[in-house]
């Protein structure tokens, strides 16, 4: 086994010989055993990035490893959820399952998969077409985990949930994460919604990597300093500043001590997303040279 | 919140344990299955009366209808024979509609409904590759329509031939519907079909475009080997001063000159299942190449690796 659960090193995919570039110069490594959130706005290539550690997608350029192999020979070991929960509508929610266990016969998990349904207060003959947005993605859900993957990848899991039903949910991957050891990445767009779950972050935007790497490191390597408006950030990566009458307040990555007189701070993760959101031209913060494994 | 614990112990490994996706596929597309079994069976019993009741009731009339002199007054069984030629025409274009029935219905619900609503993802998230899940999708169908066309053109074929030299309005062997509908090119038409529609689903990735298209296209495939189909074994022919005429029974290819030399080129029935082969060869090399095509835009689509 190994311990990264992905690797990606100048990753890029292009939908089209002429289209754009969803996805470019992806370095990061994931390592396995973690709860990750995958944010950036709208468009940012989230969903590219997930189909193609899913296997469902090949890459234009780049390398691309999951759990030591290639996607597509990992594709027993991964769970994957589209955005729109995409399932049969003809089928009843037990034969979504029985499915599920058919087409997955090395490694599924009947009783985990209906664990997930039955608390759900699901009716099993319950066509699929007839569920509602939450139970849906209850039910998807309980198709990829059905499966024991190693990695877990879900695309804006919670984004059609109620509050309860997406803390509940939230709470059965957390279990999954904690007693079998699934990495999982989960993209979001709300950062909010991630903050409490995640331990290690991916922000994307604009089809790069922005910022990847535990949460609680990129916290602590960023500072929110408020200083009189000559101060000179100069030796410092600076993120994003603001000049307000006398007054400097900036986000920044210290490169050495700070003079005693600047306030600092340590910024939140919204603020910090918002930070590199809001600034495309701001360096990126990846440890690309541990992306090589 | 890192997982501190210890990753579960693997699942015992299944060995032989293989993907059932046959299975499945046969339960997503049971309404399907239903329409296909039900237009086999009502066309089985139309065209086993055809053969049998209807072919001898308006053979009856017609010997009838010949024996009588021009001053008498002719009795005969007309309804007889129309009700021959009626549901002969009927049964024809039932048959007839199969390669296109096939097509539309491969192109729209076997993958461009699929495709367009994500069902292909879920699928190729399971545990066999988007190659496994493109060719049990192909195989199943291509299973259900070479038996039941093979059931059809057999079946087409006898009650064709029922009225063969015993009605005198029955089709002429060489007549498109009851060429095609009569022999193994109703079958490999079928299979192109299939073949057109699946490529257009995968190219097209939504229901409606993909189930016009593939339709589409499989009519220009009828259409060209209907074209091709004189060509595709040596004409007899003959040639003289006067007008020579093509043997009585035979399909005439071409005839032309000038009143010193004229000519005529003609396939004899003989020539009947010659050109049925060499048109089922022609539609299978059709349908292997379209078949190829679909896993090449398949390979684009999920990545080299992804495929496999």
């Amino acid at each position: 086994m190994t311990d990264t659960a992905i690797a990606a090193s100048a990753l890029g995919k292009r939908f089209g010989r002429r289209g754009g570039w969803a996805l470019r110069d992806c370095t990061f490594r994931l390592p396995a055993g973690r709860v990750c959130a995958v944010v950036g706005p709208n468009g940012a290539g989230k969903s590219t990035l997930l189909a193609l550690a899913a296997g469902l997608l090949g890459a234009t350029e780049g390398e691309l490893t999951v759990l030591g192999t290639t996607p597509a020979q990992a594709r027993t070991r991964i769970g994957y959820v589209a955005q729109d929960k995409p399932l049969y509508p003809q089928l009843t929610v037990a034969e979504t399952l029985q499915m599920g266990a058919d087409l997955n016969p090395e490694r599924w998990d009947a009783a985990a998969a209906e664990r997930i349904v039955a608390a759900g207060d699901l009716n099993p003959k319950s066509r699929v077409r007839a569920l509602s947005g939450g139970q849906r993605t209850r039910v998807a859900l309980a198709l990829a985990l059905g499966k024991r993957p190693g990695l877990l990848l879900l695309d804006e899991p919670m984004a059609d949930l109620d509050p309860l039903a997406r803390h509940e949910l939230m709470g059965v991957l957390m279990v999954q994460a904690a007693q079998h050891g699934t990495t999982i990445a989960m993209s979001s767009h709300v950062v909010a919604e991630l903050e409490d779950s995640c331990d290690h972050l991916l922000l994307i935007g604009g089809g790069r990597v922005r910022l990847a790497g535990e949460i609680d490191d990129l916290l602590a390597a960023h500072t929110r300093v408020s200083a009189d408006a000559d101060a000179d950030l100069a030796a410092h990566t600076v993120v994003e500043s603001r000049t307000t009458g006398r007054q400097l307040s900036a986000l920044i990555r210290p490169a050495g001590p700070l003079p005693d007189d600047w306030r600092t701070d340590t910024p939140s993760l919204e603020e910090l997303v918002l930070g590199h959101l809001r600034n495309p031209g701001a360096p990126a913060l990846a440890p690309a040279e541990e992306a090589v494994a | 919140m890192t997982a501190l614990s210890a990753p579960a112990p693997a699942p015992a490994p299944a060995a032989t344990a293989r993907p059932h996706l046959t299975r499945w596929v046969l339960r997503l597309h049971r309404p399907a299955l239903y329409v296909w079994t039900a237009l086999v069976l009502l066309s089985t019993v139309l065209l086993l009366l055809l053969h049998g009741p209807f072919a001898d009731a308006a053979a009856e009339g017609w010997r009838r209808f010949d024996s009588c002199g021009f001053n008498t007054v002719c009795r005969y069984d007309q309804s007889a024979i129309l009700r021959y030629k009626d549901w002969y025409n009927y049964a024809t274009l039932a048959v007839a509609a199969v390669p296109f029935l096939t097509a539309a219905w491969a192109g729209g619900a076997l993958f461009g409904k699929e495709l367009e609503s994500g069902t292909a993802q879920l699928s190729w998230a399971q545990s066999s590759t988007p190659v496994r899940w493109l060719s049990v999708r192909l195989a199943t169908a291509a299973v259900l329509v070479t038996a039941g066309t093979g059931l059809l053109a057999w079946l087409h074929h006898l009650a064709w031939a029922a009225g063969r030299g015993r009605i005198d309005s029955a089709k002429d062997w060489y007549d498109m519907g009851t060429f095609l509908t009569g022999g193994p090119t109703l079958g490999a038409l079928s299979l192109a079909g299939l073949a057109a529609g699946a490529l257009a689903g995968l190219l097209w990735r939504r229901t409606l475009p993909a189930l016009a298209f593939g339709t589409l296209l499989t009519g220009v495939i009828g259409g060209t080997a209907q074209l091709l189909l004189p060509h595709l074994w040596p004409t007899l022919g003959r040639s003289g001063h006067g007008y020579p005429t093509s043997p009585a029974g035979s399909w005439t290819v071409s005839q032309g000159g000038n009143t010193a030399l004229y000519h005529v080129t003609y396939h004899p029935y003989s020539h009947y299942w010659p050109l049925q082969l060499t048109a089922t060869a022609l539609l299978l090399t059709v349908t292997a190449v379209l078949t190829l095509a679909c896993f090449v835009v398949l390979r684009r689509l999920t990545g080299r690796a992804a495929a496999r």
